[in-house]
């Protein structure tokens, strides 16, 4: 455990020490690796995932898709808790860990999302999102093999994320939960790989930018600050005022 | 007058948020009556005047080409402004296809320095809520934000990448590419 601290810390370090500029910004600095990687893995997935997790989603009735994702959401909503109160948010920790408790309970393992009818959203925190309120606003994107996007800082939270249910359930864990995990987290990710496919000209491009502007939603919790929507754009009131005159 | 006062309270949702949201509540009703519509050519023809009157395209174009934009003369710019358009209705027409009891709320509108930022949300029945907040400049729609994620930021930096790979006259055909695939379902 001291061992895992020491290296989280050192990532933390590692991810600010060296880094100036803008904070949430794009940082790619290994592009042609990510780029590589990423079309591999976008190869493998077209035939592997996409289909089953199309397969799942055309056979499993529209409730149980939901349930069964709701039950890893349920899950995973622990280390969420831990992070909302790391992150100096007791009202955020709170929340994730009524949620909890009333899932497991009245909502059957978490099949059922009871505690979003009582207003207990999911707060969706995560050890990237602590690194990012601790100070590490900017920090490498790295496109991880079958996990996708991620950057150093987020990177411990990738790797975590599909062990959660491993963790959780310990000796009672059998390895199809860890299929069942992957297929429903594709499914749930089928409509946004959708738009993608649908919009975007340079797709490694898109899941990038898509992914560094998401993280930073969620490090603000769904309230960057207002400037930060348009700001960015004002060098278009150049050629604007310059077309005018 | 007690009475008087609470009765006002509850009057004040009801005037919404007034002529700032207009456009894009406007966008909403349509998008909504469109979902309803059998066919792509049917929910295109229904939503073009209403994107075109709501959307800012040439703001919208602008801002996505960067630098290229200075460099086009006006005959190309419009040309881009037409093509982006059709993009975007293609888009729309494409996306809002299915009518499951959605609804659209307007949750809040801010102003800040010339820019209103009108923050709704899509309520789905068989899906998580989506947050969708509208930047206007002018009375009109220059970029939508999907759960953090702007529009318009990813077209600009989707669009440049191309035209650093392979300039100009590839992006345009690449834009006329996804107008027919978004056309095709």
């Amino acid at each position: 455990m001291k061992r895992l601290l020491a290296a989280l810390a050192w990532l933390g370090v590692a991810g600010c020490a060296s880094l100036g500029g803008e904070e949430y910004a794009v940082y790619d600095p290994y592009e042609d690796a990510n780029r590589v990687v990423y079309d591999v893995v976008d190869a493998v997935d077209r035939h592997t995932l996409t289909p089953v997790a199309r397969g799942y989603q055309k056979i499993t009735p529209g409730w149980l898709e939901r349930g069964i994702s709701n039950v890893f959401q349920n899950m995973r909503t622990v280390p969420s808790a831990l992070n909302g109160y790391l992150q100096g948010k007791p009202g955020s920790g709170s929340t994730d860990l009524a949620r909890v408790l009333i899932n497991s309970t009245v909502g059957i393992g978490g099949f059922f999302d009871v505690a979003s009818r009582m207003d207990l959203r999911y707060q969706e925190e995560d050890f990237g999102q602590t690194l990012a309120v601790w100070g590490v606003t900017r920090s490498r994107y790295i496109y991880v093999p079958f996990l996708g996007p991620s950057t150093l800082r987020d990177l411990p939270t990738t790797l975590v994320r599909s062990y959660v249910p491993r963790l959780i359930l310990g000796s009672e864990y059998h390895w199809s939960v860890s299929a069942v995990d992957a297929i429903s987290t594709r499914a749930d990710l089928l409509s946004a790989t959708d738009v993608r496919d649908a919009s975007a000209l340079d797709p490694y491009a898109f899941t990038r930018d898509a992914y560094f502007q998401r993280r930073k939603f969620l490090v603000y919790d769904g309230r960057p600050p207002l400037e930060d929507l348009f700001d960015e754009f004002e060098e278009f009131e150049e050629f604007d005022d310059a077309d005018d005159g | 007058m007690h009475r008087l006062g609470f009765l006002l309270l509850l009057l004040v949702p009801l005037q919404g948020y007034g002529e700032s949201a207009e456009p894009v509540e406007r966008l909403h009703t349509a998008l909504l009556e469109a979902m309803q519509m059998a066919d792509h050519p049917t929910r295109e023809a229904y939503l073009r005047p209403v994107i075109t009157d709501t959307f800012d395209a040439r703001r919208i174009a602008g801002i996505s080409l960067g630098r290229t934009w200075r460099s086009l003369d006006d005959v190309q710019r419009d040309d881009f402004v037409t093509l982006l358009m059709d993009l975007v209705v293609a888009t729309y027409a494409d996306r809002f296809d299915r009518y499951n009891d959605q609804r659209f709320v307007t949750d809040a509108v801010e102003t800040v320095q010339a820019n209103v930022v009108v923050q709704t949300r899509l309520l789905r029945t068989d899906d998580d809520d989506v947050r969708l907040d509208y930047v206007l400049k002018g009375g009109r729609i220059f970029n939508v934000i999907a759960d953090g994620v702007s529009d318009l930021s990813l077209r600009r930096a989707d669009y440049n990448s191309i035209l650093k790979q392979e300039g100009y006259d590839s992006l345009v055909q690449h834009l006329r590419d996804k107008t027919a695939a978004a056309r095709n379902g």
